[in-house]
């Protein structure tokens, strides 16, 4: 096998390989025995068809997959003779000895990028602030007053007097779409509070003053957007009768509550809720640091990104974009400019993300960090449960297809190293107010 | 009594459709393989042709000189398909004998 680099420019490179025909021939033979061992034939024992014969009929499939094993095996062997790390797959050119008769040498060019030198950065010199936020009362008290409304009774009101604002009015009601009762528009004692949401627009601001035993024919329109496709927009009577009055009642925040809604006390709603915010706090706060992280990394990557992996990634978010665009769901920063600036845009941000991608990778190489089984498994676990009821099929399904587990890696690997810089990085606390905390940062570029 | 030269002038008489019709097809069998180290070539020929005409044909259509024709014929198998007793149709075997330095490419296409 004779290499010549023919091209070594930034990070590409690029290689004519020359095999001699010999080579190809031996290899040939030996596999065409190995098809002749096995093959039958009418006319002919298992195993005793003649070379001619199979070259005849096989001569074809084997010679493809002989060069095809050629050029990966020399392909393989430029790689590892000259310690090359591929970007991407190498382009192979063949430029002769490739028809299925032929019986000269063959010869190929290899075409690839290779991966970029990336020079470990100082990772101790870089400064980050972790933000935080503590529960507040208030937040907590909120979410208590929320729960305690969801458990409201109500209570009747002896008088006959107009329904007014806040008032609960027990209603029957039949509603017609052009004259015709429709499913789901008619029912009894209902609580409709005035005032309220939850209704079709009109609905309970109509019904405000009835008294109950008062009857009344409403029209509202249904909204344009409405659950029922068949409704929405449609104009539709419904035809009253107040029942009762009714004022909602909303419990009072004690251990009373927190009993009805299966907890012991009043103290561990509370802790509870406060927990589930802190956790919600701890995830934003964990986003923005890894957000800091990556916007001081990606000044730190001062390489040359392989143009392959660039366009693969453009390719991909301009695929996004591009859909997006046909369902009129463009950003609103997007909608003002034309093709070319937005394609400039994004190979930025693919650029950026496909250097980060590398320096990331290139982290966790030198410092080996790896995904384990274990973590895999837990990753498996965890994209199963957001299946109910399709676990199995979920755990078969990646059974089956490493590369969709593989899929699963790239993030925990992410993570592990970025858990891995944080760890090495200056982090300075910073207490903020959840309002702060849940800022999205600006300049979506990671 | 057969007339050997009626029938060889009958055969020399044939026209090339009649050839096409009197070669079917190679055998192309182990033994028959085998037989090409002693430059012989073996073809299924219709049951009605006679040496002299297999002869002609072969060396009209591949363009080579015969020198001998050694004929069989197989008899075709007795099957029963469903309880039915049937017959397989016989078949004349030809091993054709080639004259020193010709061959037969027996994958290529009749012209």
């Amino acid at each position: 096998m004779q290499v010549t680099e023919t091209l070594s420019e930034g990070l590409k490179r690029g290689f004519t390989v020359t095999v001699p025909a010999a080579e190809i021939e031996s290899k040939r033979a030996a596999r065409l025995k190995e098809v002749g061992a096995s093959m039958r034939l009418p006319g002919f024992r298992p195993g005793k068809v003649p070379t001619s014969i199979v070259r005849q009929r096989h001569g074809a499939a084997v010679q493809g997959e002989v060069l095809e094993q050629t050029v990966n095996d020399a392909t393989q062997s430029v790689l590892n003779e000259r310690g090359l790390r591929p970007a991407t797959q190498p382009k192979v050119d063949l430029v002769s000895g490739a028809e299925p008769d032929a019986n000269g040498d063959l010869e190929f060019n290899i075409e690839l990028e290779v991966l970029p030198e990336i020079a470990q950065p100082d990772l101790s010199d870089l400064s980050l602030t972790r933000l935080k936020a503590t529960p507040n009362a208030e937040t907590v008290d909120k979410a208590l007053a929320d729960i305690a409304k969801r458990q409201r009774s109500f209570e009747d009101i002896e008088e006959t007097r107009p329904a007014v604002q806040g008032d609960v009015l027990m209603v029957d009601f039949l509603g017609k779409v052009e004259g015709v009762a429709f499913d789901g528009g008619t029912a009894e004692d209902v609580n409709v509070e005035i005032g309220g949401e939850g209704f079709i627009p009109g609905f309970a601001e109509q019904i405000e003053g009835m008294s109950p035993g008062d009857e009344k024919v409403i029209t509202v329109t249904f909204p344009a957007d409405y659950q029922a496709t068949e409704l929405a927009g449609k104009e539709a009577t419904f035809d009253i009768k107040a029942k009762g009055l009714k004022r909602a009642i909303d419990p009072a925040l004690d251990d009373e509550l927190a009993k009805k809604i299966g907890f012991e006390g009043l103290e561990q709603v509370r802790e509870l809720i406060t927990k589930q915010v802190a956790d919600e706090y701890e995830q934003l706060s964990r986003l923005r640091i890894k957000r800091e992280l990556l916007d001081a990394l990606a000044l730190k990557t001062d390489f040359e990104a392989p143009q392959g992996m660039v366009e693969a990634e453009f390719a991909q978010i301009w695929a996004r974009v591009e859909s997006d665009r046909k369902a009129g769901q463009l950003d609103e920063e997007d909608v003002g400019k034309d093709e070319d600036t937005l394609r400039a845009d994004y190979r930025k941000i693919a650029e950026r993300r496909v250097k980060l991608g590398l320096l990331l990778a290139e982290i966790g190489r030198a410092n080996q960090i790896t995904v384990s089984q274990d973590e895999m498994m837990r990753a498996v676990r965890a994209e199963a449960m957001r299946y109910p009821g399709q676990e199995q099929a979920v755990f078969e399904f990646f059974g089956r297809n490493p590369q969709a587990a593989e899929s699963l890696r790239g993030p925990i690997f992410e993570n592990k190293v970025v858990d891995y810089v944080i760890e090495l990085a200056k982090v300075e606390d910073k207490e903020v107010t959840p309002e702060e905390l849940a800022e999205i940062p600006p300049a979506d570029l990671s | 009594m057969t007339n050997v030269l009626a029938i060889r002038r009958k055969a020399e008489r044939l026209s090339r459709e009649a050839m096409y019709d009197i070669v079917r097809a190679p055998l192309i069998t182990e033994k028959a393989t085998a037989l090409s180290e002693k430059n012989q070539v073996v073809f299924k020929v219709a049951i009605d042709a006679t040496k002299p005409e297999i002869k002609v044909a072969v060396e009209t259509l591949f363009g080579v000189k015969v020198l001998g024709v050694n004929t069989l014929v197989q008899k075709g198998k007795t099957k029963r398909f469903k309880g039915r007793p049937g017959q397989r149709s016989d078949i004349k075997k030809a091993f054709v004998q080639l004259a020193e330095g010709q061959s037969i490419d027996l994958t290529a296409k009749l012209g």
